[in-house]
């Protein structure tokens, strides 16, 4: 009895927090994407609220400025989230070997930048990103060399560049905590049978840590398919970045520029179900190729 | 006590009444107080010169943000948590949309008969929608061609009437001056756009048949893109854009000798760029074969539905828009060249705008002149800011060779439907 009050006790701020910060504006949404205030012809009469079905649904379907929204991501997942695993993953190894000197400098160094919110990170980019403001960009215009980091094909993998600055150390930090867990008996027995360096970390030690693989796999992905922060300030310098570039981006623009919240919660929740969906397809993929 | 949903309902009901009972915001036996929000510049000097001219009404003016700039959130916010001010500024295009939402409110048993003679017509019926009055225009802005005449004096150009002039202007310019261009095609200028297909004969919105009838890409629409995108692809314009450094350079730098916009922007540019006075004067903008011009810019005031004092805010709009003082005020506060929609004051901005930076050029007569020419029957649609928003992403993209100026149109209507449908307002696609 006492066993279950405790329990009740520690649990009951996650359950009010999950409460409070997801179910009731997740229900809202849902709730706002089937009802709206309509006016019949022109728009001008009364407004009423009616249940309208489908249709904001349908309405952010058949918008190709929100489909192309969920291709840039799309696309920006596919660039981002390999790059970012095996960034960090090689990085941990190359730590744990034993090859990098002064390893807690090194760590120290690769994690700070997890340390700047990600606002900060933006406008640190941007300034580097921006002709006339970037020394980089200067440099390299004294070497002769015309460089555009906000041109209308380099806009993503700059973005992907700041996600990239911004969370590898914080990665390389799981990774490097895994591979701590390694046994080391099974590392000297593949020393034993003649494994060098790079073997042991790519067919010891790297299936070994898995787990955390998939792991920081699933938490990038979702993190990455909320892109909004870092196309929104650098939006600002180019007109490569429309208003609707993310699908966080449409959501927003949706709600506070055309103060349409019908298609606002309707795109939400298709953000949602896609997001859901694509976890847990990567999951059951994992753990397939697990089994 | 348990509170039966009765008397929460009858408290619900008195609490307004008991307010109304008392007029809202008034000292005692002091002024009505209404409270007014705009960008516009001279405003301040405006609200000054109404407060000082009686003592019943006490307008608080608050320079907000230009629409673009976050004015217009400002407002859509201040209304959803109800408090919008009384009196709101809102430019042609976006009048339909706060229509719609309910933050403008109708107005048409306010807008009486008097006020209506002194005004414009065709400015009223960009305010008029399903024959309800939203607001009340405050400028009409018929767009006229800016240009260097030290420029063209110096090298022999003459000003082009038609737009074949205009292209073979262009190419003169190019051939001429490697560095220069005759103008540009600003990629972030959605409203130019619409203006120069508002004058071709476009009917981007059509309400007649009760529905929102959208077509974008419509025949003359088709031909002002292609005419551009000719102009781009000959390398004659140059196609950034306008709202941005390279564009101040361009123009500070003698590389650009002609702008089209508004006439409003005689003011702006003489705010701006002081050291070009002299060199600047107006002329009308060249046409294609019917003697007739599109609008940019211009503003209207709306009353917002959560006014106290619809009649006070009114009053002061109706001054506003029709009395010489205000635009004198305005004017002479030396950042204005608004083309007033009153007729019966283009006498009084004449007189208080101070001409030397045109070289004493009258170019009110010149706006009175091409307001007449405005081509009748443009309709603003319901999601303006973010339909030419989509037009802008796309002319970025064609601007830097990636697509076409037709194409950033179709894809301006086909980012709009959406919106419309989730809207609940009946709607039909048209050509494009």
């Amino acid at each position: 009895m006492k066993g279950k009050l405790a329990c009740a006790v520690l649990m009951a701020p996650f359950f009010l927090l999950l409460i409070t910060v997801f179910l009731i504006p997740t229900g809202t949404a849902v709730w706002l994407s089937f009802f709206a205030a309509d006016q019949p012809g022109l728009g001008f009469g009364p407004e009423s609220t009616v249940f309208v079905g489908l249709r904001s649904y349908g309405a952010v379907l058949s918008d190709p400025t929100f489909l192309g929204s969920l291709l840039t991501v799309v696309l920006y997942c596919l660039l981002y989230i390999p790059l970012m695993v095996a960034g960090a993953l090689t990085l941990a190894l190359l730590l744990d070997s034993g090859v990098a000197k002064l390893r807690s400098w090194a760590q120290m160094s690769l994690y700070l930048p997890h340390a700047v919110p990600g606002i900060i990170a933006a406008l640190i980019w941007l300034y580097l990103y921006t002709p006339g403001l970037s020394p980089i960009i200067d440099l390299f215009a004294k070497a002769d060399i015309q460089i555009s980091f906000l041109g209308i094909d380099t806009v993503l993998p700059s973005i992907v560049n700041i996600a990239l600055w911004s969370n590898l150390g914080y990665n390389m930090v799981i990774f490097y905590a895994a591979l701590q867990a390694v046994p080391r008996e099974v590392l000297e027995a593949s020393v034993v049978d003649g494994a060098g360096p790079v073997k042991q970390a790519l067919r010891i030690k790297a299936p070994l840590v898995r787990g955390a693989i998939v792991t920081v796999g699933i938490f990038t992905l979702i993190w990455a398919l909320q892109l909004f922060t870092e196309p929104v300030l650098l939006s600002q310098s180019t007109p490569m970045i429309s208003a609707r570039f993310s699908p966080s981006m449409y959501i927003f623009d949706a709600a506070f520029t055309r103060n349409n919240y019908g298609l606002a919660a309707a795109a939400s929740v298709i953000l949602l179900a896609f997001t859901v969906a694509l976890s847990y397809g990567v999951t059951r993929w994992t753990n397939r190729k697990a089994a | 006590m348990r509170l039966s949903r009765r008397t929460l309902l009858a408290a619900g009901l008195t609490a307004p009444l008991a307010a109304c009972s008392t007029p809202q915001r008034r000292g005692a036996g002091g002024p009505v107080e209404i409270t007014f929000w705009s960008a516009l510049r001279g405003s301040q000097q405006v609200v000054d010169a109404f407060n000082s001219s009686q003592n019943r009404i006490r307008v608080v003016f608050q320079q907000i943000p230009s629409g673009g700039q976050g004015g217009y959130a400002k407002l859509s916010n201040a209304a959803r948590a109800g408090n919008a001010p009384d009196i709101a500024t809102i430019e042609y295009p976006q009048v339909p949309g706060y229509a719609i939402d309910g933050v403008a409110r109708d107005i048409t048993d306010l807008v009486t008969d008097r006020l209506k003679q002194k005004l414009l017509p065709q400015a009223l019926k960009l305010t008029t929608f399903d024959d309800r009055v939203f607001s009340v225009p405050l400028d009409v802005e018929p767009m006229v061609l800016h240009y260097r005449a030290d420029l063209f004096e110096a090298n022999g150009f003459e000003l082009p009437a038609t737009w074949d002039e205009f292209a073979e202007l262009a190419r003169t310019v190019k051939s001429r001056f490697p560095d220069r261009k005759l103008a540009i095609f600003p990629t972030d200028g959605g409203t130019q756009f619409a203006c120069y297909a508002w004058q071709a004969g476009a009917q981007w919105f059509d309400t007649s048949g009760g529905r929102w009838r959208v077509s974008l890409a419509d025949e003359p629409t088709r031909k002002v893109a292609t005419y551009w995108q000719g102009l781009i692809d000959e390398d004659l314009v140059f196609s950034n854009a306008s709202d941005s450094k390279q564009h101040d350079a361009q123009i500070g730098q003698d590389r650009v000798i002609t702008r089209l916009s508004g006439a409003w922007d005689a003011g702006a540019q003489m705010r701006a760029r002081p050291a070009q006075k002299g060199r600047w004067r107006i002329a009308p903008m060249p046409v294609w074969d019917e003697q007739v011009v599109g609008t940019h810019g211009g503003s209207t005031f709306a009353i917002t539905k959560d006014s106290a004092e619809p009649e006070a805010a009114m009053e002061f709009i109706e001054w506003q828009c029709t009395h010489p003082d205000a635009l004198t005020a305005r004017l002479k506060s030396g950042t204005s060249s608004q083309y007033p929609v009153a007729p019966g004051l283009v006498e009084a901005g004449a007189k208080a705008f101070p001409g030397e930076y045109y070289g004493g050029q009258d170019i009110y007569r010149l706006f009175r002149q091409e307001a007449d020419k405005i081509r009748d029957g443009w309709v603003w649609g319901p999601r303006m800011t973010a339909t030419l928003k989509v037009m802008q992403d796309g002319f970025a993209k064609a601007g830097a060779g990636a697509g076409t100026l037709i194409e950033a149109v179709r894809e301006a209507q086909s980012g709009t439907m959406p919106d419309l449908l989730a809207l609940g307002l009946s709607i039909e696609e048209g050509s494009r």
